[in-house]
């Protein structure tokens, strides 16, 4: 269990420092720190966590100390948690640190101050936090013809609870899949078009999954997507077409600089779907351009840091990248609406949006 | 004679009168504080003469209460155990306004005697009412006499003399007097006079009751005097026109001459001559037969002879650095002292020295303001601290160069005493030191020399703080370590050990081991 490995590896921590200390040696705890230089990045595989340069803190130093320190608070902390099957939040962790007798030493000034520990946690263990009880607040649902059974043991099947499916748990892991009667997943970024999907009978009638991401995917909801990734389901991404969008997509691809220590986000075989420039210039809405949106200054902001980030490289991005930084529009899932005067030609039109995309992306017909 | 006649025709007292403001008696406030001072310089001066650690006792109590037309009386008493005085020189000493002149150069708080009788005299003005001193010489009668001025005349006015006792078996003298004035507004500053006072005289025992019967007391930190001032003649740059005419109406040389080696220091037979020669005069004119414009060629080539050696500091009775330190030290009770004096140095043909000092930490606080004392002569000056030049040069220098962020936000104090046969006062209140450049450098090179003792002493003292403070905050995180690692393991670390071997870095305060870390 991981519970397990987590509690073998604190105490292992705990022993070693205890041992220097009786031995009258300062403390050191060795770590891979999360630097360009320990993540490589491949095409097909995504972010790769290879650790080649290790930092130490030194428990010689006020510093150094401080982390040390809490980092063992952190992790008895944390193991008090797990123990008593009690999950928290990074708001949880820092309040945890907000008590009287830590006034002068690991009180935290602001919220950053432990979120940085939880990541280093992370890094000493090689766990992500998750497994030590620090989760986030559920975000990402599934809705779709698939049978799951849950932590508690319990079968489930996404299309029959409730209306915008599975909500994703914090540690997908737990999950197993009993059987899936879908030919595909869509990961949609905004709730709004989503639903529509839902509540017009398409993932039914279709026999896709609805995954709805509701803005970036949370790390839950893109270990869940591997998780469907590796039983062979396929996955298609849609998104906006802004520059914030094409980071949502990379990220369920290839995963993020800042998770990039924890394995097992990244869905390289997922494909992105839409919208795509050419739909725009030449294809599915080029008839709409006076439904597109003006960039706006922070929208071009991120598109100009797109031309650096590295999961962004390939040609495909940096080409689709080009085109905000040229056009200076983007646009928005919701531009169905704007084509469909009633709600049969907005089924119409999604359906055949799908139909056109999944086969073209991923040699799938619906 | 035209000079005395003149004086004789305006009474000295008359005109003190006409012109309070000069002297300090401008306002009842302003009088109060004063008349005390006055009386405890004379008292000091006195003692000082008769080179006995000075006692001075100071007690003033209300007399009467305000009514419709005037402020509160008070009576004022100070004795002290300084020379003492005889039967007939009290009215004398006390009786007139410009008791003396004097031929000679010599270092003194003020005139001797002008002070204080002014101050008796403001009493007599403001109530009408006779003042008393009771004196005693050691070995002689104890006498006390009643008196008052007669302000026309310049007189003394004996009402009463009595014998109290045959024989004293010291010296003393008692000064016993009634005034109109405002305690409660002048009490601030008699405090702060008695409190700097005794700081610059800190071989004095000061003890003062005031009116709302508080008792002050500030008593001596050592019995040693400073060095008294020798008596000298005249530097010849150093008279104006009007004392070097007095100079030769009262000389007893016959031959002007011999009257310049006589009452000059620095001049010989030869260089005497050489002056005579550059003045056209000869040398053996006699002195009191020069005419105005004679007298003016003769001031005009003392001023233009250019050999003079400079004058002769000895004059001077400086305090020295281990007496300002002791007195700083007893009154304010810092965590560093350092005091300083200067070479003598001249200004004008004026010999002067400075003395300088700084105090920081301990119980001193700071104000918001720059803290500064200053003295001349060693009487503190109190009023018009921001026009003197020591507090223009204090606000002119870079502190931070001396480890102070901002002298008026630190427990910093600063002390200029300035001593001199003529101080440069910049007005006649006396209030203020004026920016002459000699005396200007002086004052900053002898700060400066403080501070450089000063920013030694801060980076010492902040080195041994933030090795503590890294200290602390090892102690504290080896604590949480340790709790931490008793929660985990149930066994508790002893990390006493490690906080041990940082005692040992701690205490070793030239250590270069502590450097190389991390700073908190």
């Amino acid at each position: 269990m991981e519970e397990m490995e987590v509690k073998k590896r604190a105490l292992e921590l705990a022993k070693e420092i205890a041992e220097r200390i009786k031995q009258g040696e300062f403390p050191e705890i060795e770590y891979p720190p999360n630097s360009q230089k320990n993540i490589l990045f491949d095409e097909d595989i995504g972010y790769i966590f290879s650790p080649k340069t290790y930092s130490k803190i030194r428990g010689s130093r006020v510093k150094s100390l401080k982390t040390l320190a809490g980092v063992l608070y952190g992790l008895s902390r944390a193991l008090d948690h797990l123990e008593n099957g009690l999950t928290m939040t990074k708001r949880d962790f820092y309040y945890v640190h907000k008590v009287e007798r830590l006034k002068g030493t690991l009180f935290p000034e602001d919220q950053r101050e432990t979120d940085a520990r939880i990541v280093l946690m992370e890094l000493i263990l090689g766990m992500p936090r998750e497994a030590f009880s620090i989760t986030s607040d559920p975000r990402g649902w599934i809705y779709g013809d698939i049978e799951l059974i849950d932590r508690s043991g319990r079968i489930l099947r996404a299309d029959q609870v409730g209306e915008m499916g599975y909500s994703v748990p914090p540690r997908p892991e737990n999950i197993k899949f009993k059987r899936i009667g879908v030919k595909a997943v869509v990961a949609i970024e905004k709730v709004g078009p989503a639903k529509n999907m839902i509540e017009l009978g398409i993932p039914e009638e279709r026999k896709i999954a609805i995954a709805i991401l509701q803005g970036q995917a949370s790390r839950s909801m893109r270990r869940f997507l591997r998780m469907l990734s590796d039983e062979g389901v396929p996955i298609a991404i849609l998104t906006d077409l802004s520059p914030w969008s094409l980071r949502i997509a990379a990220t369920v691809i290839y995963n993020s600089i800042n998770s990039a220590h924890i394995p097992y986000l990244a869905s390289p075989e997922a494909r992105f779907i839409g919208i795509l420039t050419k739909d725009v210039e030449v294809g599915f809405f080029r008839d709409y351009q006076f439904a597109l949106e003006p960039l706006t200054p922070a929208d071009l902001k991120a598109a100009q840091d797109n031309q650096f980030l590295p999961n962004l490289q390939n040609e495909f991005w940096q080409r689709e990248n080009r085109w905000f930084l040229e056009k200076k529009k983007k646009a928005e899932i919701e531009i169905f609406k704007a084509m469909s005067p009633t709600a049969k030609k907005l089924k119409e039109l999604f359906v055949e949006y799908l139909r056109e995309k999944l086969d073209e992306h991923l040699g799938i017909s619906i | 004679m035209s000079e005395d006649v003149r004086l004789e025709e305006i009474s000295a007292a008359d005109f003190f009168y006409r012109n309070k403001s000069l002297a300090g008696f401008d306002n009842p406030v302003r009088a109060t504080y004063t008349i005390v001072r006055e009386l405890v310089e004379n008292a000091l001066d006195a003692a000082e003469m008769a080179e006995n650690p000075p006692k001075i006792q100071v007690v003033m109590a209300g007399y009467k209460e305000r009514d419709m037309g005037s402020l509160p009386w008070y009576r004022i008493v100070v004795a002290d155990n300084g020379i003492g005085l005889g039967p007939d020189e009290i009215p004398r000493a006390f009786g007139r306004v410009f008791v003396s002149s004097k031929y000679r150069l010599i270092q003194s708080r003020g005139t001797f005697g002008l002070g204080g009788t002014m101050a008796l005299l403001y009493g007599q003005i403001t109530t009408n009412m006779p003042f008393k001193v009771t004196s005693a010489k050691k070995g002689e009668p104890v006498y006390e006499i009643t008196m008052m001025i007669d302000i026309q005349k310049n007189e003394p006015v004996v009402l009463d003399r009595r014998v109290l006792k045959g024989i004293s078996r010291a010296s003393f003298t008692v000064v016993e007097s009634y005034f109109e004035g405002n305690y409660p507004r002048a009490k601030r500053k008699i405090i702060d006079y008695l409190h700097q006072t005794a700081i610059v005289v800190p071989y004095a025992d000061i003890t003062f009751m005031d009116p709302e019967g508080n008792f002050y007391v500030f008593p001596r930190s050592t019995d040693r005097l400073p060095p008294r001032p020798k008596e000298a003649l005249y530097h010849p740059k150093g008279v104006d026109l009007e004392l070097l005419q007095r100079l030769l109406q009262a000389t007893k040389a016959r031959t002007l001459k011999s009257f310049l080696t006589r009452h000059f220091q620095r001049v010989g037979g030869k260089t005497a001559s050489e002056v005579l020669k550059i003045a056209g005069l000869p040398p053996d004119k006699k002195p009191s037969k020069l005419t105005k414009e004679e007298i003016e060629r003769l001031f005009r080539a003392l001023k233009s002879y250019d050999k003079f050696l400079p004058p002769d500091p000895s004059v001077l009775s400086p305090l020295g650095a281990d007496l300002f330190e002791s007195g700083i030290k007893k009154e304010l009770r810092p965590e560093f002292v350092k005091a300083v004096q200067r070479p003598p140095s001249v200004y004008e043909a004026h010999p002067f020295i400075v003395e300088t000092a700084i105090a920081y930490g301990g119980q001193i606080r700071p104000t918001g303001e720059i803290q500064l004392y200053r003295y001349a002569n060693r009487i503190p000056l109190l009023y018009d601290v921001s026009s003197d030049v020591s507090y223009q040069i204090i606000k002119r220098i870079d502190w931070s160069n001396y480890g102070i962020k901002s002298p008026e936000d630190e427990p910093i104090v600063f002390f200029v005493h300035i001593v001199s046969t003529k101080v440069p006062f910049k007005t006649v209140g006396k209030e203020f030191i004026a920016n002459v450049p000699e005396v200007a450098k002086e004052i900053e090179l002898g700060l400066r020399n403080c501070a450089r003792d000063l920013r030694i002493f801060l980076s010492r003292k902040r080195r041994k703080e933030m090795l503590r403070r890294r200290y602390e905050l090892f102690r504290m995180y080896y604590q949480i370590i340790a709790e931490t690692l008793e929660e985990l393991l149930g066994e508790r670390p002893p990390v006493e050990n490690l906080l041990d071997k940082l005692r040992v870095k701690v205490g070793d305060e030239d250590g270069g081991d502590g450097g190389q870390e991390e700073s908190p």
